[in-house]
């Protein structure tokens, strides 16, 4: 037996979670579609695909502050940044909520990040299975699923008159009280996400491959701006610079992807990664390699935002096969 | 911006000729607005668009460039690049919605002091009557 | 038509790296959805047969040679993107002999993303004078006659607003963007090894990705081009927030045109408005 929930239910239960916290859901803003408050449940894009932007903004803040600071008299007052409100994410895909969760990772291992432990306390996410995956994505092969429940709160199945309920986490359950839910047994239909990259063994191959040409003609290709990173939800690298106004400071954080120049740019002047190769390189060793041998799961959820936003066509997954041809080739030679 | 700033001008001034002009205004105890903020520059052609964009993206209701009469400029030929960069930058900043009158580019010899205290008090009693810029 | 030019390409491509004339040729390949070109770097005579050209093909691709300027190499351009050649000839980035130019009459390129493809001419089509390469060392198809002057209704539209509605739609637009620089990183036009958007003395735009700042770098990056840009659009197109970014190029052109009666690109020996003066102009200012 499931649980259920019709569409006027949902966008009544959506409505009451309005009245009481910050809901984000996807919205069509002109041309785009983005994760951002609603006011009311109309403003909702029920049937979009993934957004534009993923929805890591809500969790990792394209600019933040993390304190400030004011002269009180003869000292320095520091005011950490206290997140309070509550926040209900609606609508978020499962590829996306596995980005956000994968990113505990590098935030919560010791020493924590109190802002992103903060958010992540302070939001409830409301996953919606995906019925119909675009042809850029390939979240089975990175280890997700369209009906993954493993990283939301609550996660929604559409069905022919409603929705399924799944209630996943304490969290969610609690969002759940005193939402009355039909008992039913519909079954979803499992869709699946056709493209598949041969993603396993992935990690040493990218090892193996490293020192290969391969990266610098990549890279002439590469314009390296930002758009991969910032359209990414696993992407979390940032700068930080203080910020004067009216006697305050605030240090604040921002998105930066190591594809810009000058990111890993020390005192001296000294660059590691000035050539474009080793920066582009930089991308998928962390995605495909640092990050799983730090953390686990690879820094890849196959959303495909990548793969549509990038405007000279750099796409993941040519770039996973052809490593694992390489990794296989230099394999065979040191064998 | 506070009440009895508004509308507050800032003022790029070349070294040679406009800021003397401004002096002389000084001490031929011509009066003007206090408005207007005054920046010494070396020359009106070293007025970076960006100091403007900035001047405007900082809260600033005007921007007065002065610099020698064209033909007189200290290295010659300062103003008249100048001019061409404030002539497209004002077309810039209006269509961005910063409306032309609020950038003003002005020639203004050491002698004209009293010329000077005429041009900004007419561009504030403008500005004052334009009122604040209404968006960033 | 475009097979045919895909041929020309692919055969002047081979001669040109088996006679060792050029080291690289950069030019179009088709992209990983199989229908959309996307930039092709061919080093061996045997990988020619990957290069195409069909009216996908919409990158200018002379942003490239300023990575290649110690290196003999080949590149195919279409016509606006023979002007950014120009424009770099004459402010010295890249030396005319060390590019071989294949010039590609331009059919008209369609608005493209990956996987999607219509038959929608782009914008930039629409205001396009210069169909036939202005620089070519090879020329692919016959020359046409260009056009009369287009206009600038799209300017003029934006210029019938309020200067308040004007602000509101700037700001607006400001919110959207991401500062991701891909508009700077596409533009041929933009190769400053220091950009003033990283420099943090003077710090001309602060670190938010917030709207005062994307103001700040959205007016500089059009005004740094005025005088210079070449109509190819690619900023517009490559942004992932479609900021209409051609809207403050074109004012600046069209301003260019009216004030000095000049159009980037078009010759490499004709100075950029802004690096050169007539004593006695008029020009609405302090007059």
């Amino acid at each position: 037996m499931t649980k259920t929930l019709s569409k006027n239910e949902l966008e009544s239960w959506l409505g009451n979670i309005l009245k009481e916290r910050t809901l984000v859901a996807p919205r069509c803003v002109d041309d785009l579609t983005l994760f951002l408050p609603v006011a009311s449940v109309d403003e909702i894009a029920f049937d979009c695909g993934n957004t534009d932007l993923s929805p890591k903004d809500w969790f990792f803040p394209r600019t933040e502050a993390l304190f400030t600071a004011e002269h009180k008299d003869a000292d320095i007052e520091i005011t950490p940044a206290v997140i309070e409100q509550e926040t209900v994410i609606f609508g978020i895909r499962p590829c996306d909520a596995k980005g956000i969760a994968i990113l505990d990772g590098p935030y919560l291992a010791d020493p924590a990040d109190s802002l992103w432990a903060q958010h992540r306390a302070k939001t409830t996410m409301i996953g919606l299975s995906c019925s119909s995956p675009a042809p850029q994505c390939f979240c089975t092969s990175m280890g997700g699923a369209p009906f993954d429940s493993s990283s939301v709160d609550i996660l929604l199945t559409e069905v022919n008159d409603g929705y399924i309920v799944d209630a996943v986490t304490e969290k969610g359950e609690k969002l759940l009280q005193g939402v009355e839910l039909k008992e039913s047994d519909v079954s979803g239909s499992v869709p699946s996400c056709d493209t598949q990259v041969p993603a396993e063994g992935i990690t040493e191959a990218v090892k193996r491959a490293f020192d290969d040409p391969y990266w610098g003609r990549l890279a002439d290709r590469c314009l390296h701006c930002n758009i991969c990173a910032y359209v990414c939800p696993t992407c979390y690298c940032f700068d930080i610079r203080d910020r004067t106004e009216g006697g305050k400071i605030e240090r604040l954080r921002t998105w930066e992807s190591c594809q810009s120049k000058g990111f890993t740019k020390i005192a001296g002047g000294h660059d590691p990664r000035v050539d474009k190769g080793s920066r582009l390189r930089q991308r998928f060793c962390h995605k495909l390699l640092y990050f799983p041998e730090q953390f686990g799961p690879l820094g890849c959820v196959g959303c495909g935002r990548c793969v549509v936003s990038c405007p000279v066509n750099i796409d993941i997954r040519e770039i996973i096969s052809d490593v694992q041809e390489l990794g296989a080739k230099v394999g065979e030679g040191s064998s | 911006m506070s009440e009895n700033s508004a509308p507050l001008i800032i003022g790029f001034l070349c070294n040679w000729c406009s800021y003397a002009g401004a002096d002389m205004a000084g001490t031929s105890r011509a009066a003007y607005p206090s408005n207007i903020r005054i920046l010494r520059v070396p020359c009106s052609g070293r007025v970076d668009p960006m100091m403007i964009v900035k001047c405007f993206q900082e809260g600033a209701d005007a921007v007065l460039v002065a610099g020698c009469h064209p033909g007189d400029c200290h290295y010659n030929e300062g103003n008249y690049y100048g001019r061409r960069r404030f002539a497209l930058l004002r077309e810039l900043l209006d269509f961005m919605g910063v409306e032309r009158e609020r950038f003003r580019v002005e020639w203004v010899s050491a002698s004209e002091g009293k010329r000077f205290a005429k041009i900004v008090t007419d561009f504030t009693n403008e500005m004052t009557k334009m009122g604040p810029r209404k968006a960033s | 038509m475009a097979s045919d030019f895909t041929q020309q390409i692919r055969e002047k491509a081979r001669e040109l790296l088996e006679d060792g004339t050029v080291e690289c040729v950069i030019g179009y390949e088709t992209g990983s959805d199989g229908i959309s070109a996307r930039p092709a770097f061919i080093y061996n005579a045997a990988d020619v047969e990957r290069l195409v050209f069909d009216n996908t093909c919409t990158h200018n691709l002379v942003k490239y040679l300023l990575n290649k300027k110690a290196k003999s190499t080949a590149v195919v351009v279409k016509g606006c993107d023979s002007r950014a050649l120009n424009l770099l000839l004459s402010e010295r980035q890249i030396e005319r002999d060390k590019a071989f130019v294949v010039g590609v009459v331009c059919p008209g390129i369609v608005e493209s993303r990956w996987n999607e493809r219509s038959e929608q001419l782009q914008k930039r089509c629409d205001w396009c004078r210069q169909h036939t390469p202005v620089v070519s060392d090879f020329m692919v198809g016959d020359p046409v006659t260009e056009q009369p002057p287009a206009d600038f209704a799209d300017v003029a539209e934006e210029e019938a607003k309020t200067a308040e509605e004007r602000a509101a739609f700037w700001q607006q637009q400001a919110e959207r963007c991401i500062r991701c620089y891909a508009c700077r990183q596409a533009c041929p036009g933009c190769y400053c090894t220091d950009c003033f958007a990283e420099s943090l003395d003077p710090e001309w735009v602060g670190i938010r990705i917030a709207p005062a700042e994307s103001q700040m770098w959205n007016t500089i990056r059009a005004f740094h081009l005025a005088g210079r840009c070449i109509s190819c659009n690619e900023c517009e197109r490559v942004c992932p927030v479609n900021l209409p970014l051609s809207l403050l190029n074109r004012k600046l052109e069209q301003k260019v045109l009216e004030l000095f009666d000049y159009r980037a690109g078009m010759s490499e020996d004709a100075p950029a408005p802004l690096i050169t003066f007539k004593k006695d102009e008029k020009l609405g200012i302090a007059e």
